[in-house]
């Protein structure tokens, strides 16, 4: 980093005092610091094709015509068999949503 | 071998011993504005230096070569310093000491003790003047390189230089007769 020269006195007095500072092992500290670089896009793409995936099967192999109408009082009376088909779905979309938020917001 | 040479080894072969070239080129002109951010915590302005090649490390493949890589650094070295500012009071912007010195002494001491060392000197300014003064002057950006850095706006750095050097001129008296060595 090369500086102009400059007949501003506080300049020349700044850049003359802007002495090398030793790397003392600094460069070896950082070097024993580092992590293994980690690629995101691969991950993203991961996520967001599994994403995908899991939407288009959820769409074609979910008995959507066949579900139990959503009825409340199975869900205060903890009545399973008639909260099952939902609780799938529901977890099923949850975690597809779950992997592209994951995947939009990836920062290492 | 050139910076973009030395970044596109790392990037394809995760090359450490290409970085570890990158932080021997960069690693003076980070520690020392970082020690001048942290008014001479050398030990706080190493740990933020190391901190700063260690997210370049992890992020250098964002880094798109738009600008310098020396101007790229400084904006993660920037950046670090804020976040560590952001805890401690004594760092932080609004907590700097502005006071400048006693401009109502008598002739005959005043000279000897406005004389502020540089060091002091630049303590006492506004980090963002400082910040601006550091990089601008003392490690040759330009404004344009220095707002890109502190990500602020070009005219945010020009006055800040342009307030810091009137200052310092005001505290370091004794710079009419300096003569460079």
């Amino acid at each position: 980093m090369n500086q102009p020269e400059t007949t501003d006195p506080v300049e020349r007095l700044l850049q003359e005092q802007n002495q090398y500072v030793n790397d003392d092992g600094f460069t070896a500290r950082v070097v024993a610091a580092l992590p293994r670089r980690r690629r995101t896009w691969p991950r993203q793409i991961v996520l967001l094709g599994a994403a995908a995936i899991g939407s288009v099967l959820v769409a074609q192999w979910m008995p959507w015509m066949n579900l139990p109408s959503i009825d409340l009082s199975a869900l205060f009376a903890v009545n399973f068999q008639a909260l099952v088909p939902w609780m799938t779905i529901v977890l099923v979309v949850a975690s597809i949503a779950w992997a592209v938020v994951a995947a939009l917001q990836w920062d290492d | 071998m050139t910076d973009a040479d030395l970044i596109a080894r790392v990037l394809s072969r995760e090359d450490q011993h290409a970085f570890a070239e990158l932080v021997r080129r960069y690693q003076s002109p980070v520690r020392a504005f970082l020690a001048r951010m942290t008014r001479g915590d050398t030990h706080l302005a190493d740990d933020l230096a190391q901190e700063t090649f260690v997210k370049a490390w992890k992020k250098l493949d964002t880094y798109r070569g738009g600008s310098k890589f020396s101007t790229w650094l400084f904006g993660i070295a920037v950046n670090e310093f804020r976040d560590v500012a952001r805890q401690r009071k004594e760092l932080s912007l609004e907590e700097i000491d502005q006071v400048a010195p006693e401009e109502n002494q008598s002739a005959a001491d005043t000279r000897s003790q406005l004389r502020l060392d540089l060091t002091e000197a630049l303590k006492r300014l506004h980090s963002g003047e400082r910040a601006a003064i550091v990089l601008c002057c003392q490690n040759g950006l330009t404004h344009e390189e220095a707002a890109q850095a502190l990500e602020c706006p070009l005219g945010t750095v020009k006055t800040n230089v342009m307030r810091g050097k009137e200052k310092l001129k005001r505290w370091l008296l004794g710079y009419q007769d300096y003569e460079p060595a």
